[in-house]
């Protein structure tokens, strides 16, 4: 998986393309608990090119959710792939999850 | 005519997923599957195989996972062979979806994605082997045809 990352007025964002799975979450899960340990209150993850999410992709999105709650901060979802939306769905996630349909939707809500 | 059922076998290493997903799509592109279905059915083996390389042995030897993919009329037929130690993932408890963020624990969601995106997803122990049986029904995950013209 390729993430490509962005900072746009202070929030950073990570733009997914390829597979979100037991193998990349790793990597993920690192880049994005350095950020937070750097002070960083505000992100937005780019679904647009991720083809594929498990359950191991959904437990960083959820560990990264929760980090930033406790820190004042926020986390957006956007652009996602009706596949994945759907992982979201029957893992009763997006219920609780700040999911959107586009990029200028994420960034509007800061 | 494209053969209807392929056999691989896989080492008991995540890095194996990848070997899982190309084989499993190179099947469903010569059946003419859905990519739905494709996704699908990739995302249910990949829990599955993921779970029986973190719970399913205990030692720290390398084992052989064997995967027999199978198009039977209308339905995908899955067999998942494994040498571990007596584990039936389909009485794993279904995490509870209604809670909030807070309390939301991740345990048991690979199984209830499994579950939740195959038709049936059965265990059987025989001869010192793991061995797990997916059912899809491929109609219903196609999109549906356009009608003719009038």
């Amino acid at each position: 998986m390729e993430i490509i990352e962005e900072n746009q007025g202070g929030i950073n964002i990570y733009k997914l393309n390829g597979r979100l799975d037991s193998n990349t979450s790793q990597g993920f899960e690192k880049k994005i608990f350095q950020a937070i340990d750097d002070g960083s209150k505000s992100m937005i993850i780019d679904f647009k090119n991720l083809d594929y999410i498990s359950s191991a992709g959904l437990r960083v999105i959820l560990k990264a959710t929760k980090a930033l709650k406790r820190e004042d901060g926020k986390i957006m979802l956007c652009d996602m792939q009706d596949y994945v939306k759907e992982v979201f769905e029957i893992a009763g996630f997006d219920s609780f999850l700040p999911i959107v349909v586009s990029m200028d939707e994420a960034l509007n809500a800061f | 005519m494209a053969k209807r059922k392929v056999s691989f076998k896989l080492k008991s290493n995540l890095s194996e997923l990848d070997a899982l997903c190309q084989n499993l799509e190179k099947f469903g592109q010569s059946m003419g599957l859905s990519k739905k279905c494709v996704f699908e059915t990739n995302l249910a083996l990949d829990e599955l195989f993921t779970n029986i390389i973190s719970y399913g042995f205990d030692d720290k030897n390398e084992h052989t996972i064997s995967i027999t993919i199978a198009l039977q009329n209308d339905d995908l037929v899955v067999h998942i062979e494994d040498d571990g130690i007596p584990f039936n993932p389909t009485n794993a408890e279904t995490p509870d979806l209604e809670c909030s963020i807070e309390e939301c624990r991740i345990g048991g969601l690979g199984i209830h994605l499994a579950k939740n995106l195959m038709d049936e997803v059965c265990y059987q122990r025989c001869k010192d082997k793991n061995i797990l049986t997916l059912k899809k029904n491929i109609k219903e995950t196609e999109p549906q045809k356009k009608q003719a013209k009038s």
